[in-house]
């Protein structure tokens, strides 16, 4: 099946506010692509414009190597789940399934009860075929909305943050239950907008990383945490600390009083740049690229302590495993890190890509 | 009234607000992106008819059947018996006696029963709304039910309970012995008055309520435990609250009050003519159509104008 | 709660009986007593008596009954059409097409009934469409009075349907048109039905357009209840109000059961 999604420079405005700007991303056939952001970031907006819900200003958009730019939203054959579940009240659940199959009489009438109970199978709705949505919780009705877009076979999913109306244990859930959909439905893209970074990297091959308008990242889950572009992706996906530094002639670079063995790849001797340490990579006591300060903070976390501790009139953040006796506040402290767990962000990267 | 996120403004607040609502918000914008390409108004619709199609039909129906007629009376207002277009027939209109006091008395009875209704509409919701008693509900829903019956109802009622050998009159005579009773005024225009106050304070009472419904209680609560009396509270508090909602009912039972007939002419009066009355008599017992045309113009024109007025008021009001 | 003192309150209750009862409730029950009596000079009515409704649902009365049926049921019907057709088409205008649409067809409401009674008379008296002297042109003037109310309270819900429902459907492949069989008009069902309750009760009450242009043939109940107190029948005439009233609040009755069922379905 020759599925997938691509936006080809696509740019959406209202009235002269550009809330998407010139997006160019490809979701491979198959593949799960989370496209994660801040509220207002245009994730959504990419999405509609896949679903043929708002028409780009320019750029274009295809599916399955098929320009659909032009298409009203009926004819892409695309399913979509939205955070509401948007499920149709009048409609018993099965009647809700079943509706994608009777709009587009591509089915034969006889085979849409065998498909209906197959996709309300493979969401574990069966058993409630013959309710009314408003029977049902909110965790049932997202089921039945992802049944009813499934049944009619689409080749591309979209998911509007589906999860965000549900609450914190439901919500763990579904997403391993998505997860399972996706390795039973190994032919169907899905293009999954959230702001939520848990959401994204558990259930993404790829993500798409979007903030004002534009997209800031894009690679697999590990890729973005790991090795992250700029500061946007580096602070946006999982937590970072974000040092300015200054490159060093011959390697390394200056961090305040400190010297920091760091890769620093092509970058130019002298100039500007931001190291990204992730916080619990950060240790406590001596060791290599020792960081000197004191305590200003601390944070008891359960299994974790949070130290906030100011080096060079700067923030470091450690997250250190349960320490037995809690720092006391103003206490000397030295923390390092591994060279390897060192990020340098290229200057000028950063905000706005 | 809330269009659908028809307003570009309606975008920048979106780009900040928290993500709960933003989705909602974008689903309206998106709207607004392609409006107008289909009937249902969604996105890229490359086939088929533009949507103002769609509205055409409607249109021609209420063209053929209200706006040709309408133009019609206009156009048979400005001939004469004789079939020239000319301004003659204002000019004996307007000299007409009858019609300048047909003028002045549709014009004070409405100004009357409009105020009448605006303040026995007011006290009535305050209670109900404010001063809750069990039956409340009730008299809500019979507030809704008075409201489909028609308005003759109400003059047909009040001959029984003010006419000259009804109610009242007979409890004075019951009660004095004398001859007759000294409730005379059905046939005046303050009869007319009475029964349009009655009839129409339920349109003044139920935006009031939906008002009121608004209107945080514990408002009321923080203002009384400052201290502040109840009339404070009321001129303070409620009434700013409820000054958009007065001022829709209150437009609209004018404009319905200088329309007003089946009261009028169920009162039988030959004192009380008003403009709608007029025409009536005009056409249907005199034969004068142009005559009617003519006043049937001016209060046409005087509703009219007087109805732009209360669309703006109840756009303002969100009503 | 805005009054605090016991006594303050129930000084208030009992102001707003005083005005409530006199005002809104008594006259609906005078008319009640009165269709049940023969002779009215004193406080109470006297001469108590069912004959009046004898008369009431006989003859030209019932005649009249009818035709109020037929002809509210056809003016619904009609408004009903032309309304939600107006405010769906309205709905999928731009802003300013939006508000003229609206605008036009809300104006039959500001002119006065007598005035659209003449107009319509006026109209259909001469060629090409002669109307006069038929039952037709009480109905039509009905449909143009109770339209606008059809159109406004569907407007109404349609603004207030959420757009996500019929996106939903379209991503499912359903066409505008199935869209609208499907999923709009199921969901606008509560207001179509309230909305065609309203223009019922106001078809059955209307009397100064009516009165413009009814034929001899077909006069409508509120004519018959003014052509009935006119010649000083008072009491037949409270009857047949009673019959109006009546009608108008068991028709209003199955209406709002329907409603229900519609929303919970």
């Amino acid at each position: 099946m020759n599925s997938g999604i691509r936006f080809d420079a696509v740019s959406v405005a209202y009235g002269g506010n550009v809330v998407l700007d010139s997006l160019d991303l490809t979701v491979e056939p198959g593949e799960v692509m989370a496209l994660l952001g801040p509220s207002g970031s245009g994730k959504t907006t990419a999405l509609r414009a896949v679903a043929g819900f708002v028409r780009p200003v320019s750029g274009r958009v295809f599916l399955g190597g098929r320009d659909v730019t032009e298409l009203p939203p009926y004819r892409r054959g695309i399913g979509m789940v939205v955070q509401q579940y948007a499920l149709f009240p009048h409609l018993k659940v099965a009647e809700n399934v079943a509706f994608g199959l009777k709009a587009q009489k591509a089915v034969p009438r006889a085979e849409i009860p065998g498909r209906v109970a197959e996709a309300l199978d493979m969401t574990g709705m069966a058993a409630y075929a013959g309710r009314y949505p408003r029977e049902l919780s909110g965790g049932q009705q997202q089921r039945v909305a992802i049944a009813r877009a499934l049944a009619i076979r689409p080749s591309v999913l979209l998911l509007d943050e589906p999860l965000s109306a549900l609450d914190a244990q439901l919500r763990s859930g579904m997403l391993a239950e998505l997860a399972r959909l996706h390795r039973e439905l190994p032919d169907v893209s899905m293009l999954y907008v959230t702001h939520d970074q848990v959401e994204a990297l558990t259930l993404a091959d790829r993500i798409a990383v979007m903030d004002k308008a534009r997209l800031q990242d894009c690679g697999t889950p590990q890729e973005l945490y790991r090795r992250p572009r700029n500061e946007f992706t580096a602070s946006f996906v999982g937590n970072a600390n974000l040092l300015p530094v200054e490159v060093r002639t011959g390697g390394g670079v200056r961090f305040g009083e400190a010297v920091l063995k760091v890769d620093t790849g092509d970058a130019a001797a002298g100039s500007a740049a931001t190291l990204c340490v992730r916080p619990h990579l950060v240790g406590l006591g001596e060791g290599p690229n020792a960081l000197r300060g004191t305590i200003r903070e601390v944070q008891w976390r359960g299994s974790t302590h949070r130290l906030y501790v100011e080096v060079d009139g700067r923030p470091v953040k450690a997250d250190v495993r349960e320490l037995r006796e809690t720092p006391v506040l103003g206490a000397p402290v030295t923390l390092h890190f591994a060279s390897q767990d060192a990020v340098l962000l290229g200057a000028g990267v950063g905000s706005g890509g | 009234m809330p269009s659908t996120g028809a307003d570009p403004k309606a975008v920048p607040t979106e780009l900040e607000s928290g993500s709960a609502g933003t989705d909602r918000a974008t689903s309206q914008a998106g709207t607004v992106a392609a409006p107008g390409r289909g009937f249902s108004g969604q996105g890229p619709r490359p086939r088929g008819v533009p949507a103002w199609v769609w509205a055409l039909p409607p249109v021609a129906v209420l063209a053929l059947v209200f706006l040709y007629p309408l133009a019609l009376v206009v156009q048979q207002s400005f001939t004469t018996d004789s079939g020239d277009v000319s301004l003659a027939p204002y000019g004996d209109v307007f000299a007409s006696e009858a019609f300048r006091s047909a003028l002045g008395t549709t014009v004070w009875l409405a100004l009357g029963a409009t105020a009448g209704c605006l303040v026995l509409g007011f006290a009535l919701a305050l209670v109900i709304a404010f001063v809750p008693f069990p039956g409340g509900k009730a008299v809500a829903k019979f507030i809704d039910v008075f409201l489909s019956f028609p308005s003759f109802l109400i003059t047909l009622a009040l001959l029984f309970v003010y006419g000259s050998v009804g109610m009242a009159n007979g409890m004075w005579t019951g009660v004095t012995g004398a001859s007759e009773g000294p409730f005379d005024f059905l046939t005046t225009p303050w009869g007319v008055l009475l029964a349009e106050i009655t009839y129409f304070t339920p349109f003044v009472m139920r935006p009031l309520l939906a008002a009121f419904s608004q209107i945080d209680t514990s408002q009321l609560e923080v203002a009384s435990s400052l201290g502040a009396r109840t009339g404070r509270i009321v001129r303070q508090v409620i009434l700013p609250e409820a000054l958009p909602a007065l001022a829709a009912g209150g437009s609209l039972v004018l404009v319905l009050c200088l329309n007003e007939f089946g009261i009028v002419l169920f009162t039988g009066a030959k004192g009380v003519t008003t403009l709608p009355m007029l025409v009536y008599s005009k056409a249907i017992l005199e034969s004068d159509y142009p005559a009617a045309c003519v006043v049937a113009v001016v209060n046409v024109a005087i509703s009219v104008g007087l109805y732009g007025i209360y669309r703006v008021v109840s756009r303002r009001a969100g009503a | 709660m805005l009054v605090h003192s016991r006594a303050g309150r129930w000084a208030t209750w009992a102001g707003f009986l005083l005005l409530f009862v006199p005002l809104f409730a008594v006259p609906l029950l005078v008319i009640v007593a009165a269709s049940f009596s023969t002779n009215w000079s004193g406080v109470f009515p006297s001469g108590p008596t069912v004959a009046n409704y004898g008369a009431a649902v006989r003859g030209e009365s019932l005649q009249a009954l009818t035709t109020s049926l037929v002809t509210a049921v056809a003016a619904s019907v009609f408004a009903l059409l032309f309304g939600s057709w107006a405010a769906l088409a309205a709905a999928a205008l731009r802003k300013r097409g939006k508000r003229a649409l609206d605008a036009l067809f809300m104006l039959p409401v500001a002119v006065p009934s007598v005035v659209v009674g003449l107009a319509v008379l006026v109209a259909f008296s001469r060629p090409p469409f002669l109307l006069n002297g038929t039952p037709w042109i009480v109905v039509l003037a009905h449909t143009v009075l109770v339209t606008a109310f059809a159109h406004q309270s569907v407007s109404a819900a349609i603004v207030r349907l959420d757009p996500v429902y019929e996106q939903a459907a379209a991503s499912l492949g359903a066409r505008p048109a199935y869209v609208l069989w499907r999923v709009r008009l199921p969901l606008l069902l509560p207001s179509l039905n309230a909305a065609a309750g309203l223009c019922f009760a106001l078809s059955m009450g209307e009397l100064s357009a009516t009165m413009m242009l009814y034929p001899p043939d077909w006069m409508p109940l509120p004519v018959q209840i003014f052509t009935a107190t006119d010649r000083g029948s008072l009491f037949t005439g409270s009857a047949v109000a009673v019959v109006l009233m009546g009608t108008t609040l068991l028709v209003l009755l199955a209406v709002s059961r329907l409603r229900t069922r519609a929303s919970f379905r």
